[in-house]
């Protein structure tokens, strides 16, 4: 900051100075301007010049025939020029030549010999004469003087010029050096606010990443826990199988074959999930939106889970009430059939055995909606706000196989196909899940 | 002899007090009454008098002119023109604009700080113009047309 500041300094100090010696220039330019204007009607080359006149003018009528009166007045005329030059500003311009001396005192001595008071002309006219040679004697004086002051106000006038004009050359420099200076300052703001920009999107994609990250650790963690129980069940009816070196009897190799294929049905349901949420991840799926009644959807869904319910559960607790038929909504058949039989696989797995699960079809003016009510346990508001998010797991279900990936998935799906999926607690107990998909074109 | 000699300056005086009043001062010519109207000291005072101090360009100070003005003067003759040419007692010719006249009071200065103005100085008539009153009037312009020792107007 201090260095900055010491940047701006040294060129505002420049303008500033330079912005002094500007007025100061002005000024005297203005004041010189007086004087020359003053100085333009002393005009004092002329008046002398004009004297001179006079004086040969007198001397010529001296040596003529001229009558008094025209003597008189050539006089009188050369008298008015001698008092012109010793008042104020001719007395003054002599006095600073030096010639007032040799000049003082000739209107005296020339009206000591007026021809009024009775001069003789030949007195007269030595008189005159002496006169204009004093005069011619100082007239190269006076002119000169004249022109020295002249030229001493355009030396003056010239340092003025130079002076003004450095002044706006400085002046100009600062000027593009406190511009340099800023443009280079504008650059830097820029450059560090792109730096900051980078540094963001940088800081994001790093965040993303360690989800990313994460998630896989999570699932991975997942995939180790869940896998492990069906391998273990496969691996244990295999043994009791083998065991003894005998054949085994055939019911219990139906048992155990019954046992493997439910495990075998697990493991394939969860490597679906799985692959599913990663092409979900990667954008790969691209639903295939036609118009397709609900009810009949969800019948068939319905039918699949009871042929091939979750393990100890009773699938004919599944009630699907037909009010209404059709129920036409604009969806994917596949990716609505996968969001029902997920729901409806965890209200069985999360309900007691014999309470029921209803499914029922409402529409509305833009939706239809499909909404299964168990009679459970429900949810605790702060699982119902988690229910979700990836990996989350209802509490108190460690021993109930699950991903912890069908709720998410299911909401995916569903708002993949313009719709969603919501959780609320039922009214007298339990759960409410609602899919909602957009309606249909078809009435 | 002393008598004779004072009866004869009495005489004179006498004579010469309206002899200086019949004395011509100022001659017009050119678009004016009849084509030539000369001026005496009597016509000069029996026009309108006016008067004020204002700085010169020749001397120091503010001394007070008193005369007539020039306006007063030139309708006098029944001067119709654009401009008169001054000329001085020596030859000293100068035009002017009759306009001058009426944008400003200008005198035509018979007295300077009430002594009349002789030959000897800038008289008899110097054309004074009301230097402090205008700023422009501060300039050589002007000041070449402070005509002194004015003996003719030729009005064109």
């Amino acid at each position: 900051m201090t260095g900055l500041r010491a940047r701006y300094l040294w060129p505002g100090g420049l303008v500033l100075v330079c912005l002094g010696l500007l007025g100061l220039a002005a000024g005297q330019l203005v004041a010189l301007e007086r004087q020359i204007r003053v100085s333009a009607t002393e005009n004092m080359i002329w008046i002398f010049g004009q004297t001179q006149a006079e004086a040969l003018n007198l001397a010529l009528a001296l040596s003529g025939d001229a009558d008094p009166q025209a003597i008189q007045t050539r006089f009188d005329l050369l008298l008015s020029r001698l008092t012109l030059l010793e008042q104020g500003p001719q007395r003054r311009f002599l006095e600073a030549a030096g010639l007032s001396e040799p000049l003082s005192g000739l209107r005296a001595d020339l009206l000591r010999v007026d021809p009024l008071a009775g001069t003789p002309p030949e007195v007269l006219q030595a008189h005159v004469t002496s006169l204009i040679a004093t005069l011619r004697g100082n007239a190269s004086l006076v002119m000169a003087h004249d022109w020295q002051t002249q030229a001493a106000r355009l030396d003056r006038l010239g340092h003025l010029h130079r002076l003004a004009l450095a002044a706006v050359i400085g002046a100009a420099i600062a000027g593009l050096t406190l511009s340099a200076i800023l443009i280079d300052r504008e650059k830097r703001l820029m450059r560090a606010r792109l730096d900051r920009l980078r540094s963001d999107q940088l800081a994001s994609d790093l965040t993303r990443e360690r989800e990313q990250s994460e998630n896989h650790r999570q699932f991975a963690d997942l995939l180790a826990h869940q896998l492990r129980t069906p391998l273990a069940v496969i691996d244990s009816a295999m043994h009791r199988l083998t065991r003894g070196g005998k054949p085994a009897p055939p019911d219990l190799v139906a048992e155990k074959a019954a046992v493997t294929r439910e495990a075998v049905a697990r493991l394939v349901h969860l490597t679906d999930t799985a692959l599913l949420m990663s092409r979900l991840d990667s954008d790969a799926i691209t639903p295939r939106l036609r118009d397709h009644d609900l009810c009949e959807l969800a019948d068939a869904v319905i039918a699949d889970v009871r042929r091939a319910p979750p393990r100890d559960s009773d699938p004919s607790r599944i009630v699907l009430s037909q009010a209404l038929t059709p129920a036409i909504a604009r969806c994917d058949p596949t990716l609505t059939a996968e969001i029902l039989t997920n729901l409806l696989r965890n209200a069985l797995l999360y309900t007691p055995p014999a309470s029921p699960i209803e499914v029922e079809l409402q529409q509305t003016i833009s939706h239809v909606t499909c909404r299964i009510a168990d009679h459970g346990p429900g949810m605790t508001p702060g699982c119902l706000a988690r229910a979700f998010d990836r990996f989350a797991r209802g509490e108190g279900h460690g021993n109930v196989p699950g991903s912890g990936l069908g709720l998410t998935l299911a909401r995916h799906l569903a708002r993949l196909q313009g719709g969603d999926v919501t959780l609320a607690p039922r009214a007298g107990g339990g759960l409410l899940a609602t899919i909602s998909l957009p309606a249909g074109n078809e009435p | 002899m002393r008598h004779t000699v004072l009866r004869l300056i009495m005489i004179l005086a006498i004579w010469a007090a309206p002899a200086r009043a019949q004395e011509v001062l100022l001659t017009l010519t050119g678009a004016v009454t009849d084509g030539r109207v000369d001026i005496t000291r009597a016509d000069l005072a029996a026009l309108p008098q006016h008067g004020y101090a204002t700085s010169t360009s020749v001397s120091d100070g503010r001394p007070r002119f008193d005369g007539v003005l020039m306006r007063d003067l030139l309708a006098l003759a029944g001067a119709k023109g654009e401009s008169v040419r001054a000329r001085a007692l020596n030859d000293y010719v100068f035009d002017i604009p009759i306009s001058d006249f009426h944008r400003y009071d200008v005198l035509a200065a018979l007295t300077m700080n009430g002594a009349p103005l002789t030959a000897r100085d800038k008289g008899p008539v110097w054309i004074v113009y009301p230097r402090d009153d205008h700023p422009e009037l501060a300039d050589i312009r002007y000041d070449m047309r402070w005509v002194w020792q004015l003996v003719a107007l030729h009005v064109e």
